[in-house]
């Protein structure tokens, strides 16, 4: 019992490497988890994700380590080559087809081997370190396109409930775990592509990583704007409101045991975004307008603008980033002359109501940074929040001003990814 | 009933709702273990109906507790009976009593509105609670929450500390409209249901509706996991399947071909945006794939 022990301690590892967070209490759950379940391959499959696997999207990489660290033994070639004669339905990497299931019930079929055969043994040789965001990424999308396949496919098959449960079993443990999770239904794929473009850097953005983290903006923009509404919603109880508290103790016979509130006003806010959308920031950027966009109901009004050297409004039509006037894209960026230009034209959007946020490296081409006139915004703004994706090691290098904004502004915040970007511009409210 | 992994299996078949290895592994786990059970998943794909399931295979009450934003203790856990204890009071006062008489029984399990969650704490025998659409509920009902699934105890400062006589079987829901806290997921066994594929939902249609043809039950199951894969507003739930088929069969439709298609998509969409997405696609979803 120790070695299975050891081995689940191991793998609660890995996991953990992976990027998977398990408390103590979670793989001590696990060690009950099986001990109740088994350690028969699927039942334990099972019980391990059910105690340690908290979050869909860790499903892929779960059942990708699953698959390596317990993975039905191997039959002698000799073995093999007669089993593949009687049955006809396994695959050439020695796991049963899942194809084969279809064709035959659970008692004509031989019982496969990873159901019979404990699901303890050494760790395979294989590589063992965690797959990359882009890995996953790709991996997200591939188990979407498999599922569009799927859906092509006639149904067919095995009629009853224990010939299903067979069909789960002939999976071949060495399926990459999001196709497979995919192959059963499409939420849990797309959970994990999610949770990857969510996670991967904007530094490491191509425009096929911008289009997934778009894909992905649907689900993004909902949870945002949950988490705004909550964070924008009147407080349950104001002050207390005598004289509806007094009515009330009236209906009571006198007594003030149902204390009423006032309720509190609403905040209305309004937004003003200035987004830098040079060479290095504009997927962030876009990103970030995009978000926002899908957010205004929840302001007053929302005011997007894009800036490099110049300041232009920002708009989407059917998706895309339109700006008024054009910008030119080569120029370089000076964000001290877009802030003048703003103080000269735009001066008038800003009231105690407006939350500034300014998406930006901060980096000027070594032109004045004009902190006077930012200071001077956000004296007649209500805050003033600044994200950046650049990594702080790189902050004040070269011609970044970012020190000297940082002192202007109320709020400097790194936001690196999809989900740092959302959770950030949620503290506007 | 004893609790095994196959006699879970065998309940949940004997309840009608057709499973798979994970779903028995994982409510198996919550009644062998005695953990609650936290069931994520699209809108639609039977998170809700395990809870009823089990009860069902328990033979035993489901206590529901139905969250929304603003749900409070109050009307989670218990609440006093103002208007009763008033009465009572007018009543002890007229009879002379004098206020420690009162207030002896004034504060009593009788003048006690109880609420889902003390119901099932003080229920005499085990019942299944489930805890609906967690994610809907505010972040300080969740925190209370905690407590209440770690000890499954509950103090009211007059009676007292209430303890459950029997552990219920508690399975919470979350259509993940915001994330939950990591300390409430870590007290939770973890489970995640998604919508069925082609060959489980004929299944689930053949064992609901018994009477429609075995060809329409498939093709009613291909074309309804094909308009899931679009990006809609809302994709059809398993209940909408269910009432789209009963329809075709209603119909009489021998053939679901493209009119016939368009002519009840109304059953499965209930979205303008999404009706007209699918109806464009509604030839290409209507011809079988050869």
């Amino acid at each position: 019992m120790s070695g299975l022990r050891a081995a689940l301690l191991d793998f609660v590892a890995e996991l953990r490497t992976a990027g998977v967070r398990i408390s103590i209490a979670e793989s001590l759950d696990a060690m009950h988890a099986v001990a109740a379940a088994g350690i028969e391959r699927l039942p334990m499959r099972e019980a391990l994700a059910a105690a340690l696997i908290k979050d869909e999207a860790d499903r892929p990489a779960f059942d990708e380590l699953f698959a390596r660290r317990f993975a039905p033994p191997q039959p002698h070639a000799g073995e093999r080559r007669g089993r593949e004669r009687r049955s006809g339905t396994f695959g050439a990497a020695g796991g049963p087809n899942p194809s084969g299931s279809a064709s035959g019930d659970k008692t004509s079929t031989p019982k496969p081997e990873n159901e019979t055969e404990p699901a303890i043994r050494q760790p395979r040789t294989a590589d063992p370190r965690p797959k990359t965001s882009h890995g996953r990424v790709a991996k997200g999308i591939a188990a979407m396109e498999q599922d569009s396949g799927q859906a092509a496919k006639p149904a067919g098959g095995p009629s009853d409930h224990d010939s299903a449960r067979a069909d789960e079993s002939h999976i071949d443990p060495q399926y990459d775990g999001a196709a497979r999770t995919g192959a059963i239904g499409s939420e849990s794929a797309r959970a994990a592509a999610l949770r990857a473009i969510e996670q991967t850097p904007f530094s490491l953005y191509s425009d096929l990583e911008y289009e997934t983290a778009r894909a992905a903006l649907t689900i993004l923009s909902r949870r945002f704007r949950v988490r705004l509404a909550r964070r924008l919603k009147l407080a349950g109880a104001g002050r207390i409101d005598l004289r509806r508290t007094l009515r009330a103790a009236i209906q009571h016979g006198g007594a003030l045991g149902d204390l009423r509130f006032r309720t509190r006003r609403p905040r209305h806010l309004e937004l003003l975004i200035l987004a830098d959308i040079s060479g290095s920031m504009k997927y962030a950027s876009t990103l970030m307008l995009e978000l926002a966009a899908g957010a205004a109901g929840a302001f007053r009004r929302v005011r997007s603008f894009v800036y490099i050297d110049r300041l232009a409004e920002a708009g989407f039509e059917r998706g895309r980033l339109v700006m008024t006037p054009p910008l030119d894209l080569y120029a370089r960026s000076d964000f001290g002359r877009v802030l003048a230009e703003l103080k000269a034209r735009r001066a008038e959007l800003i009231s105690r109501a407006t939350v500034i946020v300014i998406m930006g490296d901060g980096r000027n081409n070594r032109r004045p940074a004009r902190t006077d006139l930012l200071r001077e915004l956000g004296r007649n703004a209500r805050a003033m929040l600044w994200l950046i994706p650049e990594a702080p090691e790189r902050w004040n290098t070269g011609d970044s001003a970012i020190g000297q904004y940082a002192k202007v502004v109320d709020t400097l915040l790194l936001v690196r990814n999809l989900r740092e970007m959302t959770v950030g511009l949620s503290r506007i409210a | 009933m004893e609790i095994t992994l196959e006699s879970v299996a065998a309940g949940m078949r004997q309840a009608r709702y057709i499973t798979n290895q994970r779903v028995e592994t994982a409510v198996f786990l919550a009644l062998a273990l005695g953990k609650p059970l936290l069931i994520e998943g699209p809108a639609g794909a039977g998170k809700t109906e395990v809870a009823k399931v089990i009860a069902a295979m328990l033979g035993t009450e489901l206590i529901r507790l139905q969250c929304y934003e603003g749900l409070d203790e109050a009307r989670a856990l218990y609440e006093w009976n103002y208007q009763k204890q008033l009465l009572r009071l007018q009543a002890d006062e007229a009879s002379g009593q004098r206020w420690e008489e009162i207030s002896e029984h004034l504060f009593s399990r009788d003048y006690l509105l109880e609420r889902p969650l003390l119901r099932a704490i003080s229920a005499p025998r085990k019942v299944v609670l489930l805890i609906d659409e967690i994610d809907k509920a505010d972040e300080e009902f969740e925190a209370f929450l905690l407590e209440i699934l770690s000890d499954f105890q509950v103090s009211v400062p007059e009676l007292g500390t209430l303890k459950a006589h029997e552990r219920p079987v508690v399975a919470l829901t979350s259509n993940r409209a915001r994330e939950l806290s990591e300390a409430l997921r870590r007290r939770c066994l973890h489970l995640f249901i998604d919508f069925p594929g082609i060959e489980q939902e004929r299944r689930i249609i053949e064992l609901k509706i018994p009477d429609l043809d075995a060809r329409l039950a498939v093709e009613a199951a291909r074309i309804v996991n094909a308009i899931r894969k679009l990006e809609l507003k809302k994709a059809p739930s398993i209940a909408e399947t269910l009432d789209w088929a009963r329809a075709l069969l209603r119909l009489g439709v021998k053939e679901l071909d493209t009119p016939a298609l368009r002519a009840t998509l109304g059953l499965l969409l209930k979205h303008e945006e999404d009706r007209e997405r699918v109806e464009a696609r509604a030839s290409a979803l209507a011809a079988r794939p050869r």
